[in-house]
């Protein structure tokens, strides 16, 4: 039996798939370059040790490993975050910033088997290191100004902070793991187990209800309620924070494409501030996802604050047009080759020609796409 | 927008349709179902479809259903992304460890077998009580293992308890209660909101009254 078997998760882009994802990937790029993030070109095996150090709680099950000749281990990067703040840290460690870095570049990551995942995907990015949550504004104006460029009239970007919930853990004393486990209820939404988790824990009526409520607390008009469940000043002026960055996207326009979320807490040891996620119709998964992470420099010992997203170009591919590109069929008779190819040359100076040999006497030209 | 739903096929099917008839949804095309594969509601904008309940997992986490019926024995076993937002304390029913009378289980020492459908389940059930145990994947009438040896205990859903007495095995611990909850797609929580979060509140008022009653 012939091999023609792709390993799990993986897939082949012919023609028009690939044109669409060039096309994609162009637009984007055209956006993050308008904003002045300048490009990455990064290896695609890193260390897997680099990412045990970036990330506390790796699932490193998720990762593609395999040795080198000395027996270290590598891995395929499952993002381009981790490598960005490695190069940072060390080809720019003496400068100051900030940097504006952007990226488009294949990761991956493990799937189950036959969920219909894949297991490579392209993610194109942009990372901004050396300023502090000033600089969240220009990150999610960039976002949102790449999701527009889809042409997908139904979009939301959705945002959160995680220090809202990291901070009322803070205060009530809890203790990691207890904040872990709450973390994942939360954020899951799942109402029945936190309701049941939450009576386990001994709060008082009033904590109780701010974790309870927490999941809910979406949608566009929910700073008012997050407010009024703040049991101290410190949330208050979280809730404050994002009131104003809402009000300068409202400024700037955006104000139909976004909505709030104080129940998302996903990865509590990595973020550090706002979080966002873009979601589009037609796609079940987060199509955009960043946010603020101030202290995965200095883990490789450059301490600057810094903000990024990405978005997962494949997940796109279904609910995205492409244009079909001009081309001219120059058809022609075997016999007057040499005189068709050097009109062909001609003729590419200003378009695209394809060269079709045929049963006739002329050569003829026809318009056509592809 | 309108909303599409997966509903787990068989013993939660007639009870879910129950649930929405009583809060004003038009089902009739569900339950003069032919051949049929998909329903529209009659009186809502509202489709339907039934699915084995694996299956559901798998349609809400592609985002192909918006919602999602399903019982919290495919939850735990399988994972899922979904938002997991309502008990419809219908399809109550738990998992249980059992086991022969004579085995002691939870107290020998030296190599436990454990023979189950969901072996997730089953494995982070032992774990959280210091046990490694080897589970063995079974796929129908798990109580056969220990009878026949293969297992020394089972973890397995228990509605009355019936067919373990039957089989002589006695039951040794819960280990958590099931029923059948509302899943919702992350991106549909999103993006059709209104429509997601008044379908949930529906069912929450028929779970409500049905509480109020029993009081």
């Amino acid at each position: 039996m012939s091999q023609i078997r792709l390993p799990l998760g993986m897939r082949d882009l012919v023609f028009e798939e690939a044109r669409k994802k060039r096309q994609l990937q162009e637009r984007i790029e055209t956006i993050f370059h308008s904003y002045g993030y300048q490009e990455v070109i990064a290896p695609t095996i890193e260390f897997l040790e680099t990412y045990q150090k970036a990330f506390s709680s790796l699932k490193d099950q998720q990762m593609y490993k395999f040795f080198d000749a000395a027996g270290n281990t590598l891995a395929l990067r499952m993002d381009m975050t981790v490598p960005i703040a490695r190069i940072c840290a060390s080809k720019y460690k003496d400068e100051e910033g900030p940097f504006r870095f952007c990226y488009c570049a294949n990761v991956f990551k493990v799937r189950e088997s036959f969920a219909g995942k894949r297991s490579e995907v392209t993610d194109c990015g942009v990372e901004l290191i050396g300023l502090d949550e000033q600089s969240d504004l220009e990150v999610i104006s960039c976002a949102l100004d790449t999701m527009k460029s889809f042409g997908i009239a139904d979009y939301t970007l959705e945002i959160g902070n995680s220090s809202f919930f990291k901070k009322a853990c803070i205060l009530l004393n809890l203790s990691n793991d207890v904040a872990e486990k709450l973390a994942q209820l939360v954020d899951q939404k799942s109402m029945v187990d936190l309701k049941e988790y939450l009576v386990s824990l001994d709060l008082s009526q009033k904590q109780e209800e701010f974790f309870l409520k927490l999941p809910l607390l979406n949608g566009k008009n929910v700073l008012k309620d997050a407010l009024t469940i703040s049991f101290d000043d410190s949330l208050k002026a979280i809730v404050q924070k994002l009131q104003d960055l809402k009000e300068n996207l409202k400024a700037l326009g955006y104000e139909d494409n976004i909505t709030f979320d104080l129940g998302k807490v996903p990865h509590l040891d990595y973020y550090t501030g706002i979080l966002f996620e873009g979601y589009v119709h037609g796609v079940g998964t987060s199509v955009l996802s960043g946010g603020r992470y101030d202290h995965l420099l200095s883990i490789f010992g450059k301490d600057l604050p810094a903000v990024g997203f990405s978005i997962k170009l494949d997940y796109l591919l279904d609910v995205i047009d492409q244009k079909p590109e001009k081309i001219l069929y120059l058809y022609y008779p075997v016999e007057r080759q040499i005189e068709a190819f050097e009109k062909a040359r001609e003729l590419r100076k200003e378009q695209r020609v394809k060269l079709i040999p045929y049963n006739g006497e002329n050569i003829m030209i026809q318009e056509g796409t592809q | 927008m309108s909303l599409s739903i997966a509903l787990t096929k068989g013993r939660l099917e007639k009870k879910t349709i129950e649930m929405l008839d009583q809060v004003g949804y038009g089902t009739q095309n569900l339950k003069t179902k032919g051949r049929t594969l998909v329903f529209e509601d009659t009186l809502k904008p509202v489709q339907y479809f039934l699915a084995k309940s694996n299956d559901v997992l798998t349609y809400v986490d592609h985002g192909v259903a918006d919602i999602g019926i399903v019982g919290k024995d495919t939850l735990m076993e399988r994972g899922s992304t979904a938002y997991e937002l309502l008990d419809l304390e219908i399809g109550k029913c738990r998992f249980c460890v059992a086991s022969l009378p004579e085995k002691k289980l939870l107290k020998k020492t030296g190599h436990i077998k454990i023979g189950t459908k969901y072996p997730r389940v089953a494995r982070e059930y032992f774990l959280k009580q210091g046990i490694d145990v080897e589970v063995i994947k079974i796929e129908g009438s798990v109580e056969l293992a220990p009878i026949l040896g293969l297992a020394d205990g089972i973890v397995d859903i228990v509605e009355t308890g019936t067919t373990l007495k039957e089989n002589g095995l006695v039951l040794l611990d819960t280990v958590c209660d099931i029923s059948a909850r509302v899943i919702v797609n992350k991106a549909s929580y999103k993006l059709k909101r209104e429509e997601v979060l008044q379908f949930v509140q529906d069912l929450e008022s028929v779970v409500k009254l049905r509480a109020d009653k029993n009081r």
